[in-house]
């Protein structure tokens, strides 16, 4: 205690000397702490922080083409549930605290529970999706580079007309591509 | 409580004993099986997966009531109590619009015969009667043929 | 109304077109339209040749073929209807392969066991034959010859093989592949209710509130019911569906409540159902007071094994079916142990899916009906799984009322109406006796007009011991009729495969196909199958299907039935029988066994002229209605003892009756008043199978399974089916659509199960048991999701011989071989 007593003094009462050694510890000090802050978010991206809490949902994705395919690329969590915009992200981390709380007071604890709010939980994905025009999927699916001569007739048909027109959207039709579904009735098109 | 089954030495020699009399006389005597003629004390490569046929056009059928097959791949299709994702794209509602093929009128029928507004839930589970075509020749070839007016 | 047959042609034609059209047709109009009359095309119906649902389906023939196939939507069975496989009955025949001639081992033109097959004609088939009989009888004795026969046979095959075993060879040594499949489910009848077969129908399907699938995955195994039940729960949104499996399959889209847990913890599931009923004041008191006894079944009873294997040796009561009084209070003590904290901790199923699961039982206001296949009856506590059941739904009077119902559904199309119940069992006699009881081989005696002591009193060998007693050189000639069993019995390895080969044996397959059976017998002989010849199945609620031969087999291929009836020319009685048995009815001298047994005045009395079809090759070759005086002489044994079956000619004309057919009535449940004819008025249920019409609630506990994963082989094996094929694939894997909507067998395992291990996707994998090992493919996804530990493999691929892996242990009361649970390792080739 003495020793940070006398630490204080020095700082309240700064040398000039001081000053230099103040500013260059709070220099380094935010380079640490952004980069300590990014590694930490980056962290909070990983499929295993994901399924410390989600691990059945995150089980679901391995049946599907986004887990194992042909090149070996796949998405995780975080692709398609994180905006990769820095603003974007830090607005949805501070939303998912919120879902500390929920998990704290087991709002969603069995499966039971999760697949009562399945439906909530996947409308506010498609939602969220259907605003920012599907973002997250075409961080990856770019469509200027679709080949539509790779596509079968009915996809060109749909991504040639709806999508180009911008009439529709990625996730208006591609819904349960990673995730089993919720119950769908009353969902349009289904 | 866990049991293990352990073989005495005595049985395992007995049931040698046995099976070298009769290894004698394995061999499948020029019959081929669908196992073609592989002995049967021996196992040749397993086959490896096939992949699924994907074509742009319905296959043909063979009689009226043959059920049509998918002649597309089917991955991660949801079939549960929430979602049918067939019916996504072939239900009556949806088949203009995805440009599927429409379900056969059959398909809104109850059990009693009565038509309905929407699929009868017993043709819910569309794969017990669809299935997709894996890319492989017919392991022995089969002479059925077609009533003459569908040749 | 009764239909000719000609009416009945008639009509289906038009329905079936109205059903094109979409339109439905009032049953008059049929009149109006004749063209059936001038199309090529003609229609009959006949039941589904696969899994014992029992769907009748609409048979379209031209020139001779079979043209086209499709749901028969008269039939309340499926109203329509048919699976992948139904639908594409048109087309099991055609396989190019099929068998046309008798073919032989032989070198330089005489048998050789180690010889090449050569055709041969159907006279130097049964010369050969009946000299190794006769050699086989001679030499040993009945117990040297035998037959392993088919829950796929005609109702008339079966009661033709029964014969010419028990009543002409005077063996007892014949045992269906029911025995596989069923054996634990009649067992556990029998023992409950002391009658076998299910008291409730498939009308349950649309009564009940709740349905519970044990180890039963209707969706891809009995896909007609799993659309009825499909059907209910959609349509009725308060109606719940619970899934219990050691894996995640198909049922388990349509589940309320999946659970997966640790095989074998079935049984302490069970007992904690019955624990919750008692704990929670649900019995029926009313009922059990009325209707049932308590019992405690003996415990410690092995495993069905060998008798010198030591699992064997360890047991305190091996093979015993022992049973003790015991009062309700030491029930509700010994169940105790099976609370839900103990259950949930041994299963591997939480809690409050258990307890889920208890409460719809429990509740009065619940209808349960409960489905049961191979989970429970492969299982080497099959017959204590069954009585379980049972427990739950007696303690609660749900049963034998419309969606109350403890149903054990069949996989093969006659499992019931043959296998079961015309006696084929090596322990059986018709309708429910056994061989082991003097009265009922005096019944069987005087019926078959046997001399008096004619029939064995000691059951023969069962499946499992076939195979056995063949590698032990005790069973010498053998016939396989009607079943792939090289590929479908446990142990390939070990038993079957050293016991055909034996050179000590002589065996015979007969078979449409060259099957892997074929390839290890020493005479094959080509079958007439399904609709080339006539026949009759009995579905899983006792319902009695007909159908007439539509075409004619290729070749020289004759029925089952004809190959039997025939080959029982060959023997004169005096080569069977020994001579104090002839001496006490001397008028039989000289005669053979075909005079004895079909030619005896009641099988040969309806003529020929009596046939209403174009086609009966049987009945032209043998110049009388075989089928009609084979089936008329059986349903003595049943008829006035609550098995009544209709006369011959009604079956043509329905679409099937529910026995017992009493007064031109069908009966939909059993040991019901109202429904029952069999129980009196005032007396509401009767299990009048038992002397006092009590049935019993069993108590027995969870016992571990006969083996079980450990260090070295790490994980539980589980084989089964698939939806596209059906058992071994000698039928199905021949239709080119089939063939290519499931090629190859795989390896269904977890993914980080896999991953563990090195292995992707679709890599080859060595699986290796203690007996045997065999290459398959993984399969990480798709339709069934096994758990971490358990991995399963369908059995239909005659490349992947499933059944080298899998243990010959048995449930020690039914026999039935346990094929869901053995303990293996995986290797990479």
């Amino acid at each position: 205690m003495k020793l940070l007593k006398a630490f204080w003094r020095k700082l309240s009462t700064p040398s000039k000397a001081a000053v230099g050694v103040v500013l260059a510890l709070g220099f380094t000090g935010g380079i640490l702490f952004w980069g300590a802050f990014n590694t930490g978010m980056e962290a909070t991206n990983t499929e295993a922080f994901c399924s410390g809490c989600h691990a059945p949902i995150v089980a679901e994705i391995q049946e599907t083409i986004h887990y194992s395919n042909r090149s070996g690329v796949r998405a995780i969590c975080s692709d398609c549930h994180v905006p990769h915009n820095w603003t974007d992200k830090i607005v949805r981390k501070v939303q998912a605290s919120k879902e500390l709380i929920a998990f704290a007071m087991g709002t969603i604890s069995t499966q039971e529970k999760f697949e009562a709010r399945r439906k909530h939980l996947a409308e506010r994905e498609w939602h969220r999706m259907s605003q920012n025009d599907s973002q997250e999927c075409r961080n990856c699916h770019e469509f200027d580079f679709m080949d539509f001569s790779e596509q079968r007739p009915r996809s060109v048909a749909q991504h040639s007309d709806a999508l180009a027109s911008g009439e529709k959207t990625c996730v208006d039709c591609h819904k349960g591509i990673a995730h089993r579904l919720p119950d769908m009735s009353g969902v349009e098109g289904w | 409580m866990k049991m293990r089954v352990l073989l005495s030495g005595f049985i395992t020699s007995l049931l040698l004993c046995g099976a070298v009399v009769a290894n004698d006389y394995i061999s499948n005597g020029g019959v081929d099986s669908l196992r073609g003629d592989t002995e049967l004390n021996t196992q040749t490569q397993a086959a490896g997966l096939k992949s699924v046929v994907e074509q742009d056009k319905p296959y043909d059928s063979d009689y009226v009531f043959q059920p049509p097959l998918i002649p597309h791949q089917i991955r991660h299709y949801e079939m549960s109590l929430n979602a049918n994702k067939c019916l996504s794209c072939h239900s009556w509602k949806n088949a203009r619009e995805s440009g599927a093929t429409k379900i056969s009128v059959t398909h809104y029928e109850a059990r009693d015969g009565q038509v309905l507004a929407d699929v009868s839930p017993r043709r819910y589970f569309c794969l017990q009667c669809h299935v997709p075509q894996n890319e492989a020749a017919p392991l022995i070839e089969n002479d059925y043929e077609r009533v003459e007016s569908l040749r | 109304m009764k239909w000719t047959r000609r009416q009945f042609v008639k009509a289906n034609a038009v329905s079936a077109a109205a059903t094109v059209a979409g339109i439905s047709l009032p049953a008059s109009a049929t009149n109006l339209i004749t063209s059936s009359e001038d199309t090529k095309v003609t229609w009959d119906k006949a039941p589904c040749r696969f899994c014992g649902t029992g769907c009748s389906v609409l048979v379209g023939s031209q020139n001779g073929k079979v043209v086209a196939t499709q749901g028969d939507p008269e039939s309340p069975v499926n109203k329509g209807l048919n699976c992948i496989k139904g639908y594409f009955l048109s087309k099991i025949m055609y396989g190019k392969d099929r068998l046309t001639t008798p073919l032989l081992r032989m070198t330089d033109g005489k048998f050789d066991k180690n010889g090449e097959f050569a055709p041969i004609t159907w006279d130097q088939a049964f010369d050969i034959m009946a000299e190794k009989w006769k050699k086989a009888l001679a030499d040993k004795g009945p117990t040297s010859v035998g037959m392993f026969g088919s829950g796929q046979w005609t109702v008339w095959e079966g009661y033709a093989a029964a014969k010419l075993h028990k009543a002409g060879f005077l063996t007892n040594n014949l045992d269906p592949n029911a025995r596989h499949c069923m054996a634990s489910a009649v067992g556990g009848f029998m023992r409950t209710f002391g009658i076998d077969e299910p008291m409730g129908c498939y009308d349950d399907l649309e009564a009940a509130d709740s349905f519970v699938l044990w180890g039963s995955n209707m969706a891809e195994m009995h896909p007609i019911l799993w659309s009825r039940l499909t059907d209910r729960r959609l349509s009725a949104p308060h109606v719940k569906v619970h899934v219990l499996s050691t894996f995640e399959h198909r049922s388990f889209e349509l589940a309320d409540n999946g659970m997966v847990f640790t095989p074998q913890t079935d049984l302490a599931i069970l007992n904690y159902i019955a624990h919750y009923i008692i704990e929670n004041d649900k019995v029926n008191w009313d009922f059990v007071n009325k209707h049932t006894h308590f019992k405690r079944g003996e415990t410690d009873i092995g495993y069905g094994l060998r008798p010198e294997h030591p699992l064997q040796k360890a047991a305190a009561h091996p093979d015993s079916g022992k049973m003790t009084d015991m009062s309700f209070d030491e029930y509700r003590e010994f169940l105790k142990d099976y609370n839900l904290e103990a259950v949930a901790k041994l299963s591997g199923v939480p809690a409050e899916k258990l307890e889920a699961l208890a409460k719809d039982y429990a509740d009065p206001n619940v209808k349960v009906t409960s489905f049961w296949t191979m989970g429970f009856n492969q299982h080497t506590r099959g017959v204590w799984a069954n009585n379980s059941c049972y427990n739950i739904h007696l303690l609660t009077g749900k049963i034998s009322e419309p969606g109350n119902s403890p149903f054990s559904l069949t996989g093969q199309p006659s499992a019931c109406g043959t296998a079961r119940e015309v006696g084929t069992f090596s322990h059986r006699l018709p309708a429910d006796m056994v061989v082991a009881n003097p009265k009922h081989r005096k019944i069987s005696e005087d019926i078959w007009q046997l001399p008096e002591g004619a029939i064995p009193p000691k059951p023969g060998y069962h499946a499992v011991l076939q195979n056995r007693m063949l590698k032990d050189g005790k069973l010498n000639a053998y016939w396989v009729m009607c079943n792939n069993n090289m590929q479908a019995a446990p142990n390939i390895n070990e038993e079957g495969l050293p016991g055909y080969r034996n050179p000590e044996n002589f065996i015979v397959v007969s078979d449409p196909y060259p099957t892997v059976t074929a390839q290890a017998a020493d005479l094959i002989l080509p079958t007439a199958m399904w609709v080339e010849k006539e026949g009759a199945y009995g579905n899983a609620e006792r319902r009695t299907q007909f159908w007439h031969q539509q075409v004619s087999p290729p070749g020289e291929a004759k029925s089952d039935l004809w190959q039997m009836v025939e080959f029982s020319k060959r023997f004169a009685v005096e080569e069977v029988w020994p001579a104090e048995l002839i001496a006490k009815k001397p008028e039989y001298k000289g005669k053979t066994l075909y005079d004895i047994l079909y030619a005896n005045g009641e099988v040969d009395k309806f003529p020929v002229e009596q046939v209403d079809a174009k086609l009966n090759d049987e009945a032209k070759d043998f110049g009388f209605y075989l089928q009609k005086g084979l089936f008329e002489e059986y349903a003595k044994f049943g008829r006035d003892h609550g098995h009544d079956l209709a006369p011959f000619d009604t079956y043509h004309e329905v679409r099937g009756l529910r026995w017992p057919v009493v007064n031109g009535e069908e009966t939909r449940w059993r040991f019901r008043e109202g429904s029952d004819p069999y129980v009196k008025a005032g007396e509401g249920v009767n299990f009048y199978g038992k002397p006092d019409g009590k049935a019993f609630i069993i108590a027995t506990p969870f016992e571990p399974a006969a083996e079980s994963p450990d260090e070295e082989y790490d994980m539980w094996l589980s084989t089964g089916r698939v939806l596209e094929h059906w058992h071994s694939g000698s039928m199905t894997r021949r239709v080119p659509e089939l063939y290519r909507a499931f090629p190859d067998a795989v390896l269904f395992i977890h993914p980080e199960d896999a991953k563990q291990r090195g292995f992707k996707r679709g890599d080859e994998v060595l699986i290796q048991s203690r007996r045997g090992e065999v290459k398959s493919r993984i399969e990480t996804r798709g339709r069934n999701r096994p758990p971490k530990g358990l991995v399963f493999m369908p059995w239909f691929d005659a490349k992947q011989l499933t059944n080298k892996l899998t243990l010959d242990a048995t449930d020690p009361l039914s026999k039935e071989t346990d094929f869901k649970k053995c303990a293996v390792k995986l290797v990479k080739v």
